[in-house]
């Protein structure tokens, strides 16, 4: 069965999930796997849908059209097989917390550390918070560590940078506990 | 003494309420064994229900003492039969999963600090008082008991902390 990613993003307000979801219902797809949020005042869908016939993004025709036309952003692309499936990640699950005075270049220097240690980020939130004149920036990473890399050593690395950037930051371990 | 095959959602036995135990017959003793054999087989497990493995009865097992959040603060393996909280106080969050809701895992708030009453395993009434991982634990247990899934508690999406209420 094909798999499709699906983004849509527009102004806010009521009833954008209704309408989207009435038209994948309508067209018989399955909502996989789904992140709906909202960003700055925009609400943005990430959907992986799948149908049983369904086979290339013609089959969908202009199902979407109607989205468009009030106003939100459809993106739609397939799958290659295997697409769908997510990724069996081992290893400790850290969530690391930025955040100080907002100001350019916060976000790269953090996740370049963990690119350059092949940390996996799972999640990423940003946000500017705060009264106007004295905006905070906020970054929260999900990552995964691989079973080389100790907690220790991560936080070592994001101790450099709050140095270097005038942030703070925390490291902390958020494995699940199963009960 | 058998280690059994733990029930998964949608199984309809995790969502009902479990009825209290009469008596501690050879049954009842059984079950607990079954529970503790349960527990320990699934290795990193710190508690199991009798819902978990299809027995509509209010008991539960836990022992957080090997594992590394509750080895410093805990009462050792624990009995519950027919438990009851009957003092709650503190807030804690855990990202929280469950042998019965596999691949899923969320944030619930729990109480940090519960008193509990229950029968052993040998018919004795006891409280204690647990805090941390302990009450954690005890708390997700006992859930089960009234068919209650951690799912049922999930307290906030990862953004929750964004979605603070403007002064």
């Amino acid at each position: 069965m094909s798999h499709f990613a699906i983004t849509i993003i527009g102004r806010d307000r009521p009833g954008i999930v209704a309408q989207v979801t009435k038209i994948l219902f309508d067209l018989g797809c399955n909502i996989a796997d789904s992140s709906c949020t909202i960003l700055g005042g925009q609400f943005a869908m990430i959907l992986i849908v799948s149908h049983p016939e369904f086979d290339s993004l013609e089959s969908f025709g202009n199902a979407f059209e109607p989205l468009e036309q009030d106003g939100l952003s459809v993106f739609t692309r397939i799958l290659r097989p295997g697409g769908e499936e997510p990724p069996q990640l081992q290893g400790q699950l850290c969530l690391i917390s930025v955040y100080g005075s907002d100001k350019p270049g916060i976000v790269y220097p953090v996740v370049k550390e963990l690119g350059d240690r092949q940390i996996n980020i799972t999640d990423l939130n940003t946000k500017l918070v705060g009264p106007p004149e004295r905006p905070v920036y906020v970054m929260m990473i999900e990552a995964v560590l691989p079973p080389a890399i100790l907690l220790e050593e991560l936080a070592e690395a994001m101790n450099e940078l709050k140095k270097s950037l005038q942030v703070d930051i925390t490291v902390r371990d958020i494995t699940p506990v199963e009960l | 003494m058998a280690v059994r095959e733990i029930l998964c959602y949608p199984d309809p036995r995790l969502k009902t309420v479990c009825d209290p135990v009469d008596e501690l017959n050879e049954d009842c003793d059984v079950l607990v064994q079954d529970l503790l054999d349960t527990m320990i087989a699934a290795g990193h497990s710190v508690g199991v229900a009798a819902p978990q493995i299809g027995v509509p009865l209010r008991v539960a097992v836990v022992d957080v003492s090997s594992s590394k959040l509750g080895r410093e603060n805990n009462h050792g393996q624990l009995v519950m039969i027919n438990p009851e909280i009957l003092e709650q106080s503190g807030e804690k969050t855990m990202r929280e999963g469950c042998m019965s809701v596999p691949d899923y895992t969320g944030n619930v708030a729990r109480a940090e600090e519960i008193l509990v009453q229950f029968l052993d395993r040998h018919g004795e009434c006891r409280a204690i008082r647990a805090s941390g991982f302990e009450a954690v634990a005890i708390q997700h247990e006992l859930d089960h008991l009234d068919g209650l899934l951690f799912l049922d508690r999930v307290s906030s999406l990862k953004t929750d902390l964004f979605r603070r209420k403007k002064r």
